[in-house]
């Protein structure tokens, strides 16, 4: 299995300017042929950790290793890494196909050569027939699968995505999020893609980082990351949370919200103060009687797939709720919701001590 | 495209130009004059065109001048992309602003001081004055206006391209010759130009750095000036102004096809 990581990150930390920390010790194993993406807020690290990779700067402490080898010395050009930037940056003076074979021309590949491999990447990109057009005359989603073929001529192990598809209007995003996940998993190759729109990272993903102020918060599938944050601002980044604050009594007892509630956890210490967290989703409105939180509803939003309510229980905590069918403002109206949808965190947890404790309870049922 | 200038404003923008033009137009205009004088127009003729190319010497100097227009805008153009594209790239913020004061400095400096100061230094370290030493101050004078109009090209270049070429890549030499210059290439035949018609139109430096039997066409026409009114020097001046103005149009020309480009950019 060692030889399937493809890029390695050992306690690397980046300061700028000797003040600024924008790494604080990322350690991260990739692995070869996987999509990943590195999801947060700006200035979280992100774009610094495509950058390491690609070669444009170089880690303060700690090593970067590309298949196996050491690379922090070793420049940009020498790196079997090619970067689709954010905003492209393609070559305003050449047009398409010169773009395209850039990479190719530098290398000194026979022009036979280039033609077949260029045609071979515009056709992957579905670009063919655009050979002869100026970057100028092309819309921004074209733009951008030429930024693509430019990457993929070039046949690198990793590709990285600097944020590619936050220029795109909402539709057109969406198709290039389809096309980017059938483009990786046809080409085989490793993507690195940076983001900081969570829909794009849960879409498109094998494997999220959540990287908040230079750290790494949790890694994992999209579904382990959605379902299970290991702290509050996973749970508040990655979609839409309720999070309260609650005692675990005892292993599947949570006190939150004035009551006592059946849940799935454990594994902490008796009476612990803990975050709880519940999604929108599972949230269902329902009379006052059935509910197991009552709530006056404050206001509603319609957002076309569901109505978005916000209600406050009597301790003054705010629930969101996804429904589908529209309720009253002003009324009470009871919520219900599965144990399976109760999701605790404890404080100050980290990533390591969250595993570990999710395996021991897990293997005592 | 629809004109915001009140009558006032057209009248005073029209007499303005009217005044800067009437001049070099009075004088195109006499250089067709049969009469030998400026007072009166008596007849149209070619003969004093024909002078101007009859004259040997005139011919030569008009050679020099160009010869001297061209190697010089040239040089200055390599010299000056160069050390727009080193001013760009210096790390030090107060360094930069440092070379690019002094470069400003040598634009506005008056062309008389600079013309004596080289006098001054070509007779020190023993130039002889004549071809090289007009060459060479045409150079000195010309780097500045390079520097100048090469400068907001590399600036407004989108550093990620730089990225981008070595993320393919390219070696810094790559970088330079197929990323950089081909992008900067509207400012370097901006600067260019600018060069060759500075160089062209040069009196002042000229004047001071030229020895026996070297002379361009400015100085030469101001010679010819003092000595006596001949319309030999109208009709010359009449060409000159038409190889200016065609300069000028292919200047506007690249500054258009730049334009286009940038269009992208936005």
């Amino acid at each position: 299995m060692a030889n399937d990581i493809i890029i390695r990150f050992d306690n690397v930390t980046k300061t700028y300017n000797s003040n600024t920390t924008v790494l604080k010790g990322v350690s991260f194993e990739l692995e070869r042929g996987k999509f990943y993406t590195l999801l947060g807020p700006s200035g979280c690290g992100k774009t610094t950790i495509l950058r390491l990779i690609a070669g444009f700067d170089t880690p303060t402490t700690g090593d970067v290793f590309i298949n196996g080898k050491r690379v922090n010395d070793v420049p940009a050009n020498e790196r079997q890494v090619n970067t689709v930037f954010q905003d492209y940056a393609l070559f305003p003076h050449l047009n398409v196909f010169e773009n395209v074979a850039f990479g190719l021309r530098i290398k000194k590949i026979k022009e036979a050569e280039i033609k077949v491999r260029v045609a071979e990447a515009l056709n992957f990109v579905n670009l063919t027939g655009y050979e002869n057009r100026e970057i100028a005359e092309m819309s921004g989603g074209q733009r951008q699968r030429v930024a693509i073929a430019r990457a993929i001529v070039n046949d690198p192990e990793v590709i990285l995505l600097d944020e590619p598809l936050s220029a795109l209007d909402l539709k057109l995003r969406t198709e290039m999020q389809y096309e980017l996940r059938e483009l990786q998993q046809r080409l085989g190759k490793t993507f690195i893609f940076v983001t900081h729109d969570q829909e794009e990272a849960l879409a498109m993903s094998d494997e999220i980082f959540v990287l908040n102020e230079g750290n790494i918060q949790q890694s994992g599938t999209p579904v382990d990351i959605y379902d299970e944050p290991i702290n509050r601002f996973v749970a508040d980044f990655i979609g839409e949370s309720n999070i309260v604050n609650g005692i675990m009594l005892e292993d599947y007892k949570v006190q939150f919200a004035g009551e006592v509630f059946d849940c799935v956890d454990g594994g902490m210490k008796p009476n612990e103060k803990i975050d709880v967290v519940i999604r929108p989703e599972d949230l269902h409105v329902t009379t006052p009687e059935a509910g197991k939180i009552i709530v006056r509803v404050d206001t509603q939003l319609f957002r076309g797939v569901h109505y978005e309510l916000s209600t406050y229980d009597e301790d003054g905590n705010e629930w969101l709720v996804h429904s589908l069918k529209r309720a009253e403002v002003g009324a009470q109206v009871g919520l219900d919701f599965e144990p399976e949808a109760i999701h605790i965190m404890r404080l100050n947890e980290t990533e390591e001590e969250f595993d570990a404790r999710l395996e021991a309870y897990t293997n005592e049922v | 495209m629809r004109s915001n200038l009140s009558a006032t404003a057209k009248v005073y923008l029209v007499a303005v130009f009217v005044i800067l033009y009437a001049p070099i137009f009075y004088l195109i205009f006499y250089s067709f004059n049969s009469g030998g004088t400026m007072n009166s127009f008596e007849g149209f003729t070619l003969e004093h065109y024909k002078a101007v190319f009859e004259d040997n010497r005139l011919i030569a100097i008009l050679i020099n001048t160009v010869i001297v227009a061209l190697l010089s805008a040239l040089i200055a153009t390599i010299i000056g992309t160069l050390g727009a594209v080193g001013i760009v790239s210096m790390r030090s913020q107060k360094m930069r602003s440092t070379v690019l004061s002094l470069n400003n400095i040598l634009i506005v400096s008056p062309d008389v001081v600079i013309g004596a100061s080289f006098l001054i230094l070509f007779t020190m370290i023993g130039v002889k004055l004549g071809f090289a030493s007009v060459l060479i101050s045409h150079i000195a004078f010309s780097i500045p206006i390079v520097v100048l109009m090469v400068l907001p090209k590399i600036l407004e270049m989108n550093t990620n391209l730089i990225d981008a070429a070595l993320d393919l890549g390219a070696s810094r030499r790559d970088v330079l010759t197929r990323v950089i210059i081909p992008y900067i290439k509207p400012g370097i035949f901006a600067g260019f130009f600018m060069a060759l018609t500075y160089s062209l139109d040069d009196f002042a430096v000229t004047f001071f750095v030229t020895g026996n039997g070297f002379s361009t066409l400015s100085v030469e026409i101001y010679s010819m000036a003092r000595a006596g009114i001949s319309l030999t020097v109208n009709a010359i001046s009449g060409l000159v102004f038409v190889v200016t103005v065609g300069v000028v149009a292919i200047y506007y020309v690249i500054t258009n096809r730049a334009k286009k480009m940038e269009a992208y950019n936005r």
